[in-house]
C-alpha cells in the first residue's frame, strides 16, 4: 500500500480524497494533517453559520466516521513544521511521517492590511470556524462591528453579524461594493439592500488606523479623521496563498506553489492543489476550479491522464434575500457592447457584455433565474447573433416587452411629491384622477399640480397614463438622450421625489437603458444631483466636460487658458504684478476679456498646478471662466468715480460675486451691475443685470448676448442693496433647482411660461425667498471653495506631468 | 451544541390542530384540516363556516392581519365548547393574501398546559421597528415576557431578518450555541429552531410571524423553505428547496443540487398550483411523518415562497 500524506483538510483535498477512495479503495495509506483541530467542512457555508441560518454540524463534509471508514490517520490540530524531500518525510509538531506521494493543500491566509493597531485584541480576519465563533461570541444587541472590505466575504460577515443583533459598518476602499464581481449599477442595488438591513456602508473610504484601549480595539479611524467605534473589527480584504511550507521545502513558488496541469509541483512526488497553488500565473479562490483540481490530482495519483483547465467562474453572495449573479468579464472596452435591462419597480438589473457576438460577461441583480444559462453561453463561447434582440430575456423568452418607461412612475409611493411648487403628491393626483380628472388641465385645476412652473407636467401625464391606462394618451416628450426615455424635467422631479442621491441609483431607479450613461446624460445627472443633494452627493469629475475636470479652458492647440477671479472687475497693482510674473514664467499670451478679467492663454496642462500655486500665493482664486456656474460680475465704476453714478455699483457687484462664486448652475451664469441707466456695464444683456437708479435698483433677468440677442426682462425694483442680493440669490437658486441642464436662464424662463411664476417665488413670497436663500447657502457651504487651491499640490503636479517627453526630434 | 440529527424522542406536539379556511361566496368554509384524535372538534369544524369578521378566521379576513387569540371563553371564537372539550385553548390565524385577494386563512390551535413549550408570534411594524403584536407561548412565560419587551430593527434577529430580506428564514439552535437575540431566555425555554415568515396583507402594514420550536414539544420535526419566485425559477416556474432541516434526514438544503418541485406535483406543487395552503395527513408524507402543513407566501399576486412544516 502506498503512503500518501496530505497537508491541509480543506475542501479541495477533501474532494480529492473522495475521488481517490471511490476509484481505488484501499490503495492508499493516507495521513491527513490539518492545522485546524477538525476535518473537512464546507468553508463557503460559514457565513450562514455566522448568521444562524445553518449549524456547524450541517456543514461538516467529512466526519470522524468517514475518516475512520477510509482508514485515514487524522492528525488534526497539528501543524506541519517542515518537509524533508530528500528523505520523503513530512515533519509534524508531533513527529514525522514518510510518504510516497505528498499533497500540499494548505489553502490561503487572509491578508491583513498593515494598519497601526492591527494586533489589538478584537481585530480578526474571516477565514475559519474560529473567526466565525469569535464573531458569534462578540454578538450582543448593541455591540458594534466594523468590517473592512466590501467584497463577498466582508459583506457576508456584515450581514451575519447584523442578524446576530450587532450594529455593523462596512468600510470599502473602492467606489462600489464587490467591484471585482459587480459593476456600479449592481453595486448600488446591493448597497441599497444592505442599507435596508440596517448596515452602514461607506464606499471610497480609506482606513488609516485602528484605535485601541487597554489592548482592545476601540474604533477604526479613516483618513478623513472619521472614527467608527467598534467592539470587533473584521478585516476581509482578500487572501493570499499559504505557500510558505512549499517555499521552505525548496519547491518552485511564485505567488503560490507552482503546479503543472496535472497538479504536480516542481517535485513530481509532491502535488499541490487549492488556494495555495499558482497555475500559469493564475491563483484560485472560488470553489469550482478547486474541485476541478481535486479531480485532476486524484487522477494523477492514480496514474491516469487528466489535465486541469481553468474555467470561467460565477459568483453568488450568501446573504438571504440578496439575489445576485456575476460571471465572466464585464469591463468596458473597445469592440464590446452592452445589453442592459432594468426594472426599477422590482429592483432588477441585468447586463450582458458581448464581444464578437459572444457573451463574455453577465451581471444580474434581483432576477438571477437565467444566470446559469448565461454562464453556459459564456463558458461555451456560443455565437448569439441570432438571438441578440431577445438575449437579455433569457432562454424562456416568449415575446417579452422591453423596459417600460412608466415603471419608475408606477413604482413611486403615494406620498412621493410630484409637484414641488405646490407640494402635490402622487396620491393626491391619483385621487383626483379617480374622481374624474382625466387631462393635464383637469389635474391642474383640481390639485394645482404643474400649475406653476410646469416642470412636472410630464410626470403628471405619466401618472395619468399609469392610472388610466389606454384611456390616456400622453403627448410625446423628448428624452434626455438615447440612454433614457425620460425628458430632463421628469428626471429632475424624480430625483427629488425618489430622493435619488447617486449616479448608479439614478440610472437604476429611472430605468436607464445603458450601463453607465453617456457623455450627454452623465454631466446632466451629475449637475442635478449636486444641485438637489449638495450634502449627500459627491461630485463625480468623470461626469464633467474636460474644462470642468481640469478647471481651465482647453484651447484649439491643446493648451489651456487660466483666468484669476477679479471681484467685480477690480484689481490691484500687486495682483497685476503677480499676473505679469506668471504670464512671463509660463510664457502666456495675455488677453483682457469681455467680462473685465485678464486671461492667460497658452498654458500647458502640466504647468496648471504650478501657475495656480503662484496665483494662489498672490491671493487670487479661480475665475471659473470654464464652468457651468457663476462666471463674472461686471461692474462700472459707480458713484465712487463716475459723475453719473447713482449707487455704488462696484461695491454691490463685488458683494454679489463674493456671495455667488463657486456655485454650479445648469449653464454659465453672468451678472452685471451698472451704476446708471447709461448701462456702461451692459447689465441689460446678462443672465441677471442690476441697473442702479436714483430710487434704488432695477433687477432684470433672462438677457442674452451670444448666438441669440435678448434684453433682460424686469423682475423687480427694490430700494436696498440687501434686497438686490437676496433676490439675486433666490433667483439663482430657483434656476439651479428647476432648469434643465444646459438651458441658460432666458430659455428656462420661456419654458416656465414667463416671469410671473418666478416673480412669485423670489420677489413676492418672502418665506419662499428665504427658503431658497437657505438652500443656496447650504450648497455654498460645500461648493464655495477654490478648485485651484485644492489642486495646486505636489500630487496634482505629479499626476498632471506628461508620461513621456515626446518633444525630442526623432533622429535623437 | 445540539445536533440536528439527534435521535427522535417521543414528544407531544405543540400544535394540536391545523386547518385551512377558504372563501366561498361571502363566507369562509372548511377546506382541509389535521385534527389528530380530536374527532369531535373536527366534526364541529367541518360543519362550520365564517362570515366576514365572524369568528377567528373571519376576523383575520376582515382585519387583514394575523390574529392571536388566547382564551376562548367570552371571545369571538365560535367553537368554544368543542375546543374546550378537545383541550384547545389558544389559536393563531394567518390570512393568505394574493395582492388584495384573500386566498385562505390558516388556523392553528394549541392546548394550554404547564409543559408545552414553543412560540407562535406575530410581529408588527411600528415607527420603523418590529414590536410584538401578540404571541402564544404555552408554558414559556419568561420568554413571552422577554419577547414583549424586545423590539427588532430591520436586519436584526429572526423577525428583523425576515422583514429586511422579505424571505422566510430558518434559524438553528436558538438557545444553545447560537446567540439568538433572545437566546438566553430561548435557551432556558428549550427553544431550538425558529421559522420566520412574512405575512403579506393589503396595504402598507408589515407583519412577520415566527414559529419557534422546542425539542420537547416541537411545533414540527421538519421545516422546509421553498423559493418559487420567477426571479429565481425563471418562466418555467416550479419551486426550489432553499433551506430545510429534518430530525430524521438532517439538513435538507443542497448548494449544488437543490430539490425542485413542479406545479401540481406533490404537496408543494399543489400549493404552487392552487395558491392555497395545504394541510395533509396520512399517506405518503416525506420522511414518514404523519402530517404536514404547507403555506404559500405571496409577493403581489404571485407566490414567492412556500414554507412547510411536518410532524
Amino acid at each position: 500500500m502506498q503512503k500518501l500524506v496530505v497537508i491541509g483538510a480543506g475542501m479541495a483535498s477533501g474532494r480529492m480524497l473522495e475521488h481517490l477512495f471511490e476509484a481505488a479503495p484501499g490503495a492508499w495509506d493516507v495521513t491527513l494533517f490539518n492545522a485546524e483541530p477538525r476535518g473537512n467542512y464546507n468553508r463557503i457555508m460559514l457565513s450562514p453559520v455566522l448568521s444562524g441560518e445553518r449549524s456547524y454540524e450541517e456543514i461538516v463534509t467529512h466526519d470522524a466516521a468517514w475518516y475512520e471508514s477510509h482508514g485515514v490517520t487524522c492528525r488534526f490540530g497539528e501543524r506541519v513544521v517542515g518537509i524533508d524531500r530528500a528523505r520523503k518525510e513530512v515533519i509534524g509538531e508531533n513527529g514525522t511521517v514518510a510518504y510516497d506521494k505528498l499533497v500540499i493543500a494548505t489553502g490561503s491566509e487572509p491578508f491583513m492590511i498593515p494598519l497601526p493597531g492591527r494586533d489589538l485584541d478584537g481585530v480578526i480576519a474571516y477565514r475559519d470556524l474560529e473567526d466565525t465563533n469569535r464573531m458569534i461570541e462578540a454578538a450582543a444587541p448593541g455591540a458594534r462591528a466594523v468590517v473592512i472590505g466590501g467584497g463577498l466575504l466582508g459583506l457576508e460577515a456584515a450581514a451575519g453579524m447584523r442578524l446576530r443583533g450587532m450594529e455593523v459598518t462596512v468600510v470599502h476602499l473602492m467606489g462600489h461594493l464587490m467591484e471585482r464581481q459587480l459593476d456600479p449599477a449592481a453595486g448600488y442595488l446591493l448597497r441599497r439592500a444592505l442599507v435596508d438591513r440596517g448596515i452602514e456602508v461607506l464606499c471610497s473610504a480609506n482606513s488609516k488606523e485602528i484605535l485601541g484601549e487597554n489592548g482592545k480595539v476601540r474604533a477604526l479611524m479613516l483618513d478623513d479623521g472619521t472614527e467608527l467605534p467598534c467592539d470587533l473589527l473584521v478585516m476581509a480584504v482578500g487572501i493570499r496563498p499559504a505557500a510558505t511550507l512549499g517555499r521552505e521545502a525548496g519547491l518552485a513558488v511564485g505567488r503560490g506553489i507552482q503546479v503543472d496541469a496535472q497538479m504536480r509541483s516542481s517535485d513530481p512526488d509532491v502535488l499541490s492543489l487549492g488556494e495555495c497553488v499558482e497555475f500559469e500565473g493564475q491563483l484560485f479562490g472560488l470553489v469550482a476550479p478547486l474541485y476541478d483540481q481535486a479531480k485532476v490530482a486524484a487522477a494523477t495519483l492514480l496514474g491516469e491522464e487528466a489535465v486541469f483547465t481553468p474555467r470561467e467562474v460565477s459568483t453568488k453572495l450568501k446573504v438571504t434575500g440578496c439575489d445576485l449573479f456575476s460571471a465572466g468579464d464585464f469591463a468596458e472596452g473597445p469592440g464590446r457592447e452592452d445589453i442592459v435591462f432594468r426594472d426599477p419597480a422590482r429592483g432588477v438589473y441585468k447586463r450582458l457584455v458581448l464581444e464578437e457576438n459572444r457573451v463574455i460577461g453577465a451581471v444580474l441583480y434581483g432576477d438571477v433565474a437565467d444566470g446559469n444559462w448565461f454562464y453556459g453561453l459564456i463558458k461555451d463561447g456560443t455565437d448569439v447573433s441570432d438571438m441578440r434582440e431577445t438575449l437579455i430575456f433569457g432562454p424562456a423568452f416568449q415575446g417579452g416587452a422591453p423596459a417600460d418607461p412608466m415603471a419608475a412612475v408606477a413604482a413611486l409611493p403615494a406620498d412621493a411629491e410630484i409637484c414641488g411648487c405646490n407640494g402635490v403628491c402622487k396620491g393626491a393626483i391619483v385621487a383626483a384622477i379617480q374622481n374624474g380628472a382625466s387631462t393635464l388641465d383637469a389635474i391642474k385645476a383640481t390639485t394645482k399640480a404643474s400649475a406653476s412652473c410646469g416642470n412636472c407636467a410630464g410626470l403628471v401625464e405619466q401618472v395619468l397614463a399609469v392610472t388610466l391606462g389606454d384611456d390616456f394618451v400622453a403627448p410625446s416628450a423628448r428624452p434626455m438622450c438615447a440612454c433614457t426615455d425620460h425628458p430632463h424635467e421628469d428626471v429632475r422631479r424624480l430625483i427629488k421625489a425618489k430622493e435619488i442621491k447617486s449616479m448608479p441609483q439614478a440610472m437604476q431607479e429611472l430605468g436607464w437603458k445603458t450601463p453607465n450613461g453617456c457623455h450627454s446624460c452623465r454631466p446632466a445627472l451629475n449637475y442635478y444631483l449636486i444641485a438637489d443633494w449638495p450634502l449627500d452627493y459627491k461630485d463625480d469629475p468623470q461626469s464633467r466636460f474636460v474644462n470642468e475636470r481640469n478647471h481651465a479652458n482647453i484651447q484649439k492647440d491643446g493648451t489651456y487658458s487660466v483666468m484669476p477671479r477679479m471681484w467685480g472687475g477690480m484689481t490691484t497693482p500687486d495682483e497685476l504684478l503677480a499676473i505679469a510674473a506668471a504670464a512671463k514664467k509660463y510664457n502666456a499670451t495675455v488677453k483682457v476679456t469681455g467680462g473685465q478679467r485678464i486671461d492667460l492663454l497658452g498654458i500647458k496642462k502640466e504647468d496648471l498646478p504650478y501657475i495656480w500655486a503662484d496665483l494662489n500665493a498672490a491671493g487670487m482664486v479661480s475665475g471659473h471662466g470654464y464652468t457651468k456656474g457663476l462666471r463674472t460680475v461686471k461692474t462700472c465704476v459707480g458713484t465712487d468715480w463716475c459723475r453719473f453714478g447713482t449707487q455704488d455699483s462696484t461695491g454691490l457687484g463685488i458683494k454679489l460675486e463674493k456671495r455667488l462664486w463657486g456655485s454650479w448652475t445648469p449653464h454659465k451664469f453672468k451678472l452685471a451691475v451698472t451704476g446708471c441707466p447709461r448701462n456702461c456695464a451692459e447689465a441689460t444683456c446678462k443672465d441677471l443685470g442690476v441697473v442702479c437708479v436714483d430710487s434704488g435698483y432695477e433687477i432684470g433677468v433672462g438677457g442674452a448676448a451670444g448666438m441669440e440677442l435678448k434684453e433682460t426682462e424686469p423682475l423687480a425694483k427694490v430700494a436696498t442693496e440687501q434686497e438686490v442680493i437676496d433676490i439675486t440669490v433666490a433667483f439663482l437658486q430657483l434656476y439651479r433647482e428647476s432648469a434643465n441642464y444646459l438651458d441658460r436662464p432666458y430659455k428656462w424662463i420661456a419654458k416656465t411660461g414667463g416671469l410671473d411664476w418666478i416673480r412669485a417665488q423670489v420677489v413676492d413670497d418672502l418665506e419662499n425667498r428665504a427658503a431658497l436663500i437657505a438652500r443656496f447657502d447650504i450648497s455654498q457651504s460645500i461648493y464655495q471653495k477654490d478648485p485651484w487651491a485644492e489642486r495646486a499640490t505636489p500630487e496634482y503636479q505629479r499626476a498632471w506631468a506628461p508620461l513621456a517627453d515626446l518633444t525630442q526630434e526623432a533622429a535623437e | 451544541m445540539e445536533t440536528a440529527t439527534a435521535t427522535v424522542s417521543p414528544a407531544r406536539a405543540f400544535i394540536g390542530v391545523s386547518e385551512v379556511w377558504v372563501p366561498e361566496g361571502d363566507r369562509l368554509v372548511h377546506a382541509a384540516g389535521e385534527y389528530g384524535a380530536l374527532r369531535a372538534f373536527e366534526e364541529a369544524s367541518i360543519r362550520t363556516s365564517f362570515g366576514y369578521g365572524e369568528g377567528l378566521p373571519g376576523k383575520a379576513w376582515a382585519e387583514a392581519r394575523p390574529v392571536v387569540l388566547k382564551g376562548f371563553d367570552g371571545s369571538y371564537f365560535k367553537r368554544t365548547e368543542a375546543a374546550k372539550e378537545a383541550g384547545l385553548t389558544s389559536a393563531v390565524a394567518l390570512p393568505v393574501f394574493a395582492g388584495e385577494v384573500l386566498k385562505a386563512v390558516l388556523v392553528v390551535l394549541c392546548g394550554d398546559d404547564d409543559t408545552t413549550i414553543g412560540a407562535i408570534e406575530v410581529w408588527a411594524e411600528r415607527d420603523g421597528l418590529l414590536l410584538l403584536d401578540d404571541g402564544y407561548y404555552g408554558a414559556a412565560k419568561h420568554f413571552e415576557w422577554v419577547s414583549q419587551h424586545t423590539h427588532f430593527p430591520k436586519g436584526q434577529g429572526l423577525p428583523g431578518g425576515v422583514w429586511a430580506a422579505q424571505t422566510p428564514m430558518l434559524f438553528r439552535d436558538l438557545g444553545s450555541g447560537y446567540r439568538f437575540i433572545r437566546s438566553e431566555s430561548a435557551g432556558a425555554a428549550g427553544l431550538t429552531t425558529g421559522l420566520g415568515l412574512p405575512v403579506p396583507v393589503p396595504g402598507e402594514q408589515t407583519y412577520i410571524a415566527t414559529l419557534l420550536s422546542a425539542r420537547g414539544t416541537p411545533i414540527a420535526r421538519r421545516f422546509e423553505i421553498w423559493d418559487a419566485r420567477e426571479a429565481r425559477m425563471g418562466k418555467d416556474g416550479g419551486a426550489m428547496l432553499i433551506d430545510g432541516i429534518c430530525e430524521r434526514e438532517g439538513p435538507l438544503w443542497s448548494e449544488d443540487n437543490p430539490r425542485r418541485a413542479q406545479i401540481w406535483q406533490g404537496p408543494i406543487g399543489q400549493v404552487l398550483g392552487s395558491g392555497l395552503p395545504q394541510v395533509i395527513s396520512g399517506g405518503q408524507i416525506a420522511a414518514g411523518y404523519s402530517s404536514m402543513v404547507a403555506l404559500p407566501i405571496h409577493r403581489g399576486e404571485e407566490i414567492a415562497h412556500i414554507v412547510a412544516w411536518y410532524v
